[in-house]
């Protein structure tokens, strides 16, 4: 019917401002990857002699830094003297991992790569696969380009097999790379599903969860951490990105580890793995419905309300993309709880949180009356009414939406209940916003409001107290409004409940 | 310190936490801070205290307790509780001192912490913190990843280094937390406190005289500290009291007037004979070994050689001939110096209240620890410190004399029992310290179940020892002292005191070896005392104890 058509639509609208809100975020990861750089420069100073000696034991002792020249590179790489070969690899290693401008298109043009790659395959020399490992990661970390010039040399099948290598540095730095090649998208993910990636990479967890470990000694815990977080980062890529999706059966394979590594302690691991949850939860039902029957739901809920905000962004995130699936899925979380964690989100400091927690909570208020009722029962009108009158912009406008969606769904005593909680005020106020898809919302929530009104017969009450509010004046200063739509929508209601006197 | 919201004071029991809660009481009345004073003897009762007041308080002022235990272990306060801990114990515990949100140190500026460095115990959390720094934004996590040479060093070294840092901290905390000893004296903290926000009155000095002259008598702090802090006590003094120097016989009966001296250390005797305070005063009865006949022979030699008729000095203090007192001080000490007593003269103050009464510092702390610990039952369990607290006020004359009368019964029950322990030789080498344990239904056994009268007991013990021994290894050790504490729970008190040295720089290792004694034996005891180095045990677990902390310290 008619009404279950719009609340379709508004659940589109939810996933609308939702991929909007991804835009952003990217453009935030570029601003913090900048900063990021910025730190490491400072910090650089750590002793290289440390890790030279225990790293690269054919290296000079007395720590000089052997000064290659591109060409004595490529000589050097493709040659036959072992020593050389490292010597240059290094060389390479170390121009690449440089802060500044790491040299990856003079070392492409170079055409070392397959032979890097090549040495990838050398198991009888564990610090010349190492150092390829890391060249070939640092390159596989910088443009679509430079990632397709890894993946061209022949690098995946080189690196999956190097994660059963038996020195766990090497493994490592191959999770590393492949999670790097994993990231430039969907083609090279699904590449790397192809070859068979998955299977490797779990095993490796298996080895490295802590209650798996026979002795501790064997693994020793924050040796462990670093790993386990580089794996967990590695199959969040391998479960990103849209356009096609990663394939069902991989997805499949991979939830089961994904659900234990978000019970683990360390914040970094829960949050790379919620965030890989809330990659596969954005997407159609079906694929959120795959998440939802593991029986993930509570813990998400959990950790939600967790201090940390690394863990309770991508948390919310998976529960805001379950809510906009289904009504079965959507009463999944909040049989999870979700009712109860929102309103401190909707209070949070962060406009961020704020925002996704208003964008979660309509999405549940364009669910059917009964989970509307939930919605008032667990108390979420006042906090919602609060962020309406105060809140951060985008969180006002989420929770515009939300309103919206409340009037639209909700029974005629729910409306009651709304507007007794005192939404109208604030509602009344963001007309004054400059952002005129906003204005339109509001003015059809007003028009919903007033449909209920009319079936109560109290339309004239209504009428009053939006005038008391200086509702009416804003309405009336619409009509001059640029945007036709808007125009149009206040015309409508002057002329329909105010043109009376 | 600006309180809005009602306060609660929880006060340990010794002179020095009296005088501190004295100076805070003033503070608190200036500016209107409502209040609540609950003593504290021991943990447990912290504990309870708190347990009991934690939902109507926010604010918590802990004097001499709490700064060397893990507050916000042992109490599991809420997140929004604040305590103000100004406690001279020593070393603070680190978490206290790192911790800025919830623990406030009142501690003076210049006292030397020697606390590690934070980086050294708190690696840990900060590391993850930077870790976590750059991610801490909550955004979705990079798609790719350069690696650098830290990412590297980081997963190849942080095994060994964490290994090698662990040993590391266990090191520096231990060397930290291996001796127990004492800072500035909390009163003068709190007149600190008062001078800085010029709110300062002549009776808060007077307490904070009175608070270092505790930690003096208690023999807590160094002679070097002490002099220090009295030159510092001193210039207040004379800030504070200029003014009535021309004019001293125009003392109205309620003024009061302290004064620096160099008095006698002869314990409470200008409120008693002269005779009785040198036979009861720590330092001349054990330098004249007064427990022998050879010493009574010594002390009549003494008074001869003075020239003072024995009739004078046997009755009370203020009937003297004025003659007589005139060059008193300089008389004894030149006869002392003859007799090897060669610091019978002290830097101390005095005070008086109008033209009759006049008080030394030592007086008063003496009075104020009987009033405190009175065995004689009356009323519920904070009574004597209650009155105790009273007694500092300068209105309580009578309970001050009360108290003085109390000091005196202390003192020769004091030196009562170090005789009669000196003399059947129940002073014992066990080895590495002497022991001695007083038995039941000793005279006065009771009075010494209480930890500051069995504290003076132990230190005028180890001083006679040390004097009546020839042994010279003997000298240089350690004491325990154990009493019984409650015989219907079948509990002995024990205490442990560092060695009697002129250089002795007052730190205690026995906390530490006890409660390690404690937990390789299993032993049932209960480290209950602010200060480490009492603890309280089964009676049947003592001679397994005492094995052990032999073994320990061997």
């Amino acid at each position: 019917n008619d009404h279950s058509e719009r609340m379709k639509k508004f659940k589109n609208k939810g996933k609308d401002a939702a991929a909007l809100r991804r835009q952003r975020a990217e453009v935030n990861i570029e601003l913090r990857k900048a900063k990021k750089d910025e730190q490491i420069l400072k910090r650089r100073s750590i002793s290289f002699s440390l890790m030279d000696e225990s790293l690269s034991p054919g290296e000079d002792k007395r720590n000089e830094i052997i000064q290659l020249s591109l060409e004595e590179i490529v000589q050097a790489v493709n040659g036959s003297n072992t020593e050389l070969q490292l010597q240059a690899t290094q060389a390479t290693r170390r121009m690449l991992s440089r802060q500044k401008d790491p040299p990856i298109n003079q070392i492409i043009e170079l055409g070392i790569i397959p032979r890097l790659v090549e040495f990838l395959t050398r198991a009888d020399n564990a610090p010349l696969q190492f150092e390829a490992a890391w060249a070939l990661t640092n390159i596989a970390s910088g443009t679509s380009d430079h990632t397709k010039a890894v993946v061209e040399g022949g690098a995946i099948p080189a690196f999956i097999s190097l994660l059963s290598s038996p020195h766990m540095h090497i493994s490592e730095q191959s999770v590393w790379a492949l999670g790097n090649i994993a990231g430039d998208g969907p083609l090279y993910r699904d590449a790397l599903i192809n070859c068979n990636v998955i299977p490797p990479l779990l095993a490796l967890v298996v080895l490295l969860l802590p209650h798996l470990l026979l002795h501790e000694d064997l693994t020793p815990p924050l040796f462990q951490v670093g790993f386990l977080r580089n794996i967990t980062w590695t199959l969040s890529n391998l479960c990103r990105n849209k356009n096609p999706y990663p394939p069902l059966d991989a997805v499949k394979k991979m939830l089961p580890v994904l659900i234990c590594l978000m019970e683990h302690e360390d914040k970094d691991i829960i949050s790379d793995s919620c965030w890989a949850i809330s990659y596969l939860t954005d997407g159609s039902n079906d694929r959120i419905q795959i998440v939802v029957d593991t029986g993930i739901l509570p813990r998400l809920v959990e950790l939600m309300a967790s201090p940390e905000l690394i863990v309770m962004t991508p948390a919310l995130r998976a529960i805001g993309n379950v809510v906009t699936g289904t009504d079965e899925q959507t009463q999944a979380a909040i049989d999870a709880g979700v009712l109860a964690v929102l309103p401190c989100l909707l209070r949070h400091v962060k406009p961020t949180i704020q925002k996704e927690a208003a964008w979660t909570l309509s999405n549940i208020a364009a669910g059917p009356c009964r989970q509307i009722q939930q919605l008032i029962t667990c108390g979420l009108l006042p906090p919602l009414v609060e962020l309406l009158d105060k809140g951060d912009f985008k969180a006002q406008k989420e929770a515009v939406w939300a309103v919206a969606n409340f009037t639209t769904g909700g029974t005629v005593e729910q409306v009651v209940e709304l507007v007794q909680s005192g939404v109208l005020k604030p509602l009344l106020n963001l007309l004054l916003a400059k952002d005129s898809k906003t204005i339109l919302v509001i003015l059809d929530t007003i028009s919903n409001l007033f449909l209920a009104a009319e079936k109560l017969g109290e339309t004239e009450r209504l009428c009053l107290l939006v005038e008391e509010l200086d509702g009416l004046e804003k309405i009336e200063a619409l009509q001059t409004h640029d945007n036709n739509m808007v125009y149009r929508a206040a015309l409508t209601i002057i002329e329909k409940y105010f043109s009376g006197e | 310190l600006l309180f809005l919201q009602r306060v609660l004071l929880l006060v340990a029991s010794d002179v020095d936490a009296l005088c501190a809660c004295k100076i805070l009481q003033a503070l608190f009345q200036c500016d209107h801070v409502q209040y609540t004073l609950v003593p504290v003897s021991g943990w447990q009762e912290l504990e309870t205290a708190f347990l009991e007041h934690k939902d109507q308080f926010k604010y918590f002022v802990l004097i001499n307790c709490g700064a060397n235990v893990d507050l916000l272990e042992i109490l599991q306060p809420e997140e929004d509780t604040l305590f103000f801990v100004c406690d001279s114990h020593r070393p603070i515990n680190v978490v206290n001192v790192y911790n800025d949100t919830q623990i406030k140190l009142l501690v003076k500026q210049d006292d030397d912490l020697d606390v590690p460095a934070y980086d050294d115990i708190f690696r840990d959390e900060e590391d993850e913190e930077e870790d976590s720094e750059n991610e801490s934004d909550g955004s979705e996590p990079s798609e790719k990843r350069r690696c650098f040479e830290e990412d590297v060093i980081e997963r190849t070294m942080k095994r060994r280094q964490r290994r090698e840092w662990e040993a590391r901290r266990r090191e520096i905390l231990f060397d930290y937390e291996q001796y127990e000893y004492h800072g500035t004296s909390s009163a003068m903290v709190m007149f600190d406190l008062a001078w800085i926000m010029s709110k300062d009155l002549n009776d808060m000095l007077w307490w904070a005289i009175v608070g270092l002259t505790d930690q003096w008598v208690q023999d807590k702090i160094t002679q070097m500290k002490y002099v220090t802090d009295i030159g510092i006590l001193q210039r207040h003094v004379s800030r504070h009291n200029h003014r009535n120097e021309d004019e001293e016989n125009s003392l109205s009966i309620d003024c009061m007037r302290i004064a620096f001296e160099y008095d006698l250390r002869l314990a409470l005797y200008q409120h008693w004979s002269l005779y009785e305070s040198l036979c009861n005063t720590s330092y001349t009865s054990a330098s004249l070994k007064l427990w022998s006949v050879q010493g009574q022979k010594r002390l009549q030699e003494f008074l001869a050689d003075m020239g003072l008729p024995l009739k004078q000095v046997k009755q009370k203090f203020n009937s003297m001939d004025m003659s007589l007192k005139e060059n008193l001080r300089e008389m004894i000490e030149e006869s002392a110096n003859k007799f090897g007593m060669k610091d019978l003269r002290v830097q101390t103050f005095s005070i008086h209240f109008g033209f009759k009464n006049k008080f030394s510092a030592s007086d008063i702390v003496y009075a104020t620890v009987s009033l405190m610990e009175n065995i004689e039952k009356e009323g519920p369990e904070t009574t004597n410190f209650i009155k105790a607290l009273d007694s500092l006020s300068r209105g309580n004359l009578d309970k001050l004399h009360q108290g003085l009368d109390l000091a005196k019964k202390q003192l020769r029950a004091i030196q009562q029992t170090v005789a009669s322990c000196i003399c059947t030789n129940l002073v014992i080498s066990q080895g590495p310290f002497l022991y001695c344990c007083l038995m039941e239904g000793t005279p006065d056994v009771k009075l010494f179940s209480k930890p500051v009268s069995l504290c003076l007991l132990s230190k005028y013990l180890l001083k006679s020892f040390v004097c009546s021994t020839k042994n010279k290894r003997c000298k240089l050790l350690p004491l325990i002292m154990a009493g019984p504490m409650d015989v219907e729970r079948g509990t002995v008190i024990m205490v442990g005191i560092p060695p009697e040295t002129e250089s002795s720089d007052k730190k205690n290792f026995f906390g530490r070896a006890f409660e390690k004694a404690a937990d390789s034996t299993n032993s049932r005891t209960l480290h209950n005392h602010f200060d480490m180095s009492i603890i309280e045990l089964k009676t049947e677990d003592r001679s397994k104890f005492l094995d052990a902390l032999i073994s320990l310290l061997s």
